[in-house]
């Protein structure tokens, strides 16, 4: 749940797309539902909503995941309008492939500090005046496209609409103060992948303006500009609705002022700490870099690619692309179905075997991306790999939960970023430079994602093992509550500050697989489903 | 899911239009013979043409001292606009292959004409969404299949010499820039708008 306390990184709690869900407060773990509130959804004594129903827009919990998850997929939207409009950016702005690459570079790095920021943003105003805030403000950078006459202005633009992406933040927060724990994975989840779509809508919608535009008379450099302004008033019209339809908790908008100060915080310096030195961390920074972050870059080149490689004009490049991001419906909740599927028999192993080889299999259809030299031998490998790539984030952060109890808003943050970081280093090195075509630059993107998913095998638990080697022997260090304990310090542990930490460990002792799951269920298990 | 599969199969039909360029594969410039004469030369020579105002005349004709029935095939006349090795540097998408359907040197389609055995001229005007770049004029004898059989070019060989420069529109308007800050402006202001109204409600709700 965003505590609108504000306890650090709690801004990121619920992130994740299939954790185990479990209070992050001193309430007990089992729900318990209030039946005198009046809301159209089972709510429990918080007023956040126990059940998810998708099609429904009733007030507050549906209509707050709609507007958040628009929201964010209008920033995906903005972000890579540019993309499939580059063909005929570049003959405008006199553009060479290192200043194409280099815009696509600067679209994903704005976002890396704009989503550190956001969480603190969301703790001071809101998660509501956070998203509006953002997307409002976001508006003119978009609409400022109209202005660029050169690559500088081209890249400088690009870097600053891709801020707005920080919505991602807002929208996991606002879900969690809407959704209970229970269901909150499965929510930020959808939420997420949804909003990812804009990276495929955008593909399909802006050649169609363009191409809309241009008949009604504009010359095709005036065009594209003119184009720009769609996903301009989207944000302001997101921003709007966001504004006078939404709301920042169940009960309406001041309580947050009234509950400031209650919970003591934990010290931001010490979950750093715990985050940083954990060596798993580091390794899922790397690895979302190479799912989310190749999902990223191929957004930016993909159109092009089609274009220039298929003699397509620019809607039918555009539809193919958008095929590419639209994955992101199904992909990503997919892939965190399989991880807890295989955990379900498996364990942590299971989780760990999917997404090596989720990541990996999208690395190999990535490469034959770069080799087919057919359009319906391209399109299939396209398809194949979002689906691998897509899946593989869904997987992720179906085991990040695990990595870290006390730091997990803060690993959560970081792999995240890792996500955005991973994009503009591919960008930098395969499609910024001359040396690479842009088959080229696929095939080797493909081979170093398959390189940089190899150090999955490197995750080792001491309580379930790791892909290769299985738990450890030592009667202490192969329980749960040893892992998640060792984050706190005697001092603290005295002072009880670790029991989230033990209730955490306890529920977690599932992730031993089928032999454990079935030996022993215990009293307060709660079921992990919808 | 339905959505995806639906997108899918509309690829898939979409896929199977443009890539029946199967026949003309493996069509090398190299073997067409240069039995044309052409000159593009600018209004003003050394001066950098504009975009939509300024004009190229180009001139074409069989070359007289090729041979006599060079031009039997020839069908149609396609003069185009061709970029100059200096416009082709960092632009992959620029690139000049051998292999005519990749060829991507001339993209801009001047005029096609049936052709006339005898010289021909035209007064062109640099169209609006032509890129800034230096420029040559090519023209292609095209015979009766569609298939390119002859060509020739205003410059030489290593297309060097009897270039032009063109720059392209910037495509901005005034109306253009004076929307773009309207719609800014009006989006800043309404969010401070509806934030300072709300801070101020809850003020007054909170007194009570």
């Amino acid at each position: 749940m965003g505590d609108p306390t504000g306890e650090p990184g709690s801004s990121m709690h619920g992130v994740t797309g299939r954790e185990q869900s479990f209070a992050f407060s001193v309430a007990s773990p089992i729900v318990h539902t209030d039946k005198t509130a009046k809301f159209d959804l089972p709510v429990d004594t918080e007023h956040k909503a126990t059940v998810f129903k998708l099609f429904s827009f009733s007030k507050p919990h549906m209509r707050t995941f709609h507007l958040s998850w628009i929201s964010f997929s209008t920033c995906f939207v903005s972000t890579f309008a540019a993309a499939p409009l580059v063909p005929i950016i570049r003959e405008n702005l006199n553009l060479t492939k290192q200043d194409i690459g280099n815009a696509g570079v600067a679209s994903v790095s704005g976002s890396i500090f704009s989503r550190l920021v956001m969480g603190a943003v969301c703790d001071l105003l809101g998660p509501r005046y956070g998203c509006a805030f953002l997307v409002m403000l976001s508006a003119p950078t978009v609409f400022s496209m109209s202005f660029v006459s050169g690559a500088a202005g081209f890249i400088t633009v690009r870097f600053m609409i891709g801020f707005c992406l920080a919505t991602f933040v807002s929208c996991q927060y606002w879900m969690s103060t809407m959704f209970n724990s229970q269901i909150i994975g499965l929510v930020n989840g959808t939420a997420a992948g949804w909003g990812n779509m804009g990276g495929g809508i955008t593909q399909l919608l802006m050649p169609i303006v363009y191409e809309i535009i241009r008949r009604a008379g504009a010359s095709a450099f005036t065009a594209w500009r003119i184009a720009f302004f769609v996903p301009g008033w989207l944000h302001i019209i997101m921003g709007i609705l966001v504004l006078t339809l939404g709301q920042d908790l169940p009960d309406g908008n001041r309580a947050a002022l009234e509950k400031s100060g209650e919970v003591a915080k934990d010290k931001f310096g010490k979950i750093m700490w715990y985050a940083v030195t954990n060596y798993r961390t580091w390794i899922f920074v790397l690895l979302y870099g190479y799912s989310m972050g190749v999902e990223l870059s191929t957004d930016n080149v993909i159109a092009e690619y089609f274009f220039d490689r298929f003699h397509l004009k620019l809607h039918t490049a555009g539809l193919i692309a958008a095929c590419f991001g639209m994955a992101n419906f199904f992909a990503r909740p997919a892939g965190g179905w399989a991880s807890d599927f295989s955990a379900k028999y498996f364990g942590m192993r299971g989780r760990l075997w999917t997404l090596w080889i989720i990541q990996t299999a999208g690395g190999l259809f990535c490469v034959w991306l770069g080799r087919a030299n057919t359009l319906v031998t391209a399109v299939v490998a396209m398809v194949l790999f979002s689906l691998g790539a897509q899946a593989a984030c869904g997987a992720t952060f179906a085991i990040v939960p695990f990595v870290s109890r006390r730091a997990l808003g803060i690993i959560s943050g970081l792999t995240g970023a890792g996500g955005n970081f991973g994009s503009g280093l591919t960008q930098l090195i395969f499609f910024s430079t001359s040396h690479f075509t842009t088959e080229e630059g696929l095939t080797w993107m493909g081979v170093m994602i398959v390189a940089c998913t190899f150090p999955v095998t490197l995750i080792h638990f001491p309580q379930w093992g790791s892909m290769f080697l299985p738990p450890s022997k030592d009667p202490v260090k192969s329980t749960e509550e040893h892992y998640y304990g060792s984050e706190w310090t005697e001092q603290e542990k005295e002072k009880n500050m670790h029991q989230g930490s033990l209730r955490f460990a306890k529920n977690a002792k599932s992730e031993g697989g089928r032999r454990v799951r079935s030996a022993s269920t215990p009293p307060d298990n709660t079921p992990n489903n919808v | 899911m339905a959505i995806h599969t639906l997108l899918f199969a509309s690829l898939l039909i979409f896929s199977l239009i443009p890539s029946s360029r199967e026949g003309n594969k493996g069509r090398l410039f190299s073997v067409l013979q240069n039995s044309l004469d052409v000159t593009g030369k600018p209004v003003q020579d050394g001066v950098v043409l504009e975009a939509g105002k300024d004009m190229v005349t180009i001139k074409w004709k069989l070359k007289s001292s090729g041979k006599v029935d060079a031009d039997a095939t020839f069908k149609t006349i396609q003069v185009k606009l061709c970029y100059a090795p200096i416009s082709q540097v960092d632009r992959p998408w620029r690139k000049t292959h051998n292999e005519l359907f990749k060829d991507k040197t001339c993209p801009h389609e001047i005029v096609s004409k049936p052709y006339d055995k005898t010289p021909q001229s035209l007064d062109w005007t640099v169209d609006l969404d032509i890129p800034t770049g230096t420029y040559f004029v090519r023209a292609y004898g095209i015979d009766g299949d569609g298939q390119e059989v002859a060509y020739g070019q205003s410059s030489d060989e290593g297309r060097t010499k009897n270039l032009f420069s063109v720059q392209a529109i910037s495509g901005g308007h005034v109306s253009l820039d004076i929307a773009s800050i309207l719609f800014s402006v009006f989006s800043v202001v309404s969010l401070l708008v509806f934030f300072v109204k709300e801070k101020k409600k809850a003020k007054l709700e909170q007194r009570e």
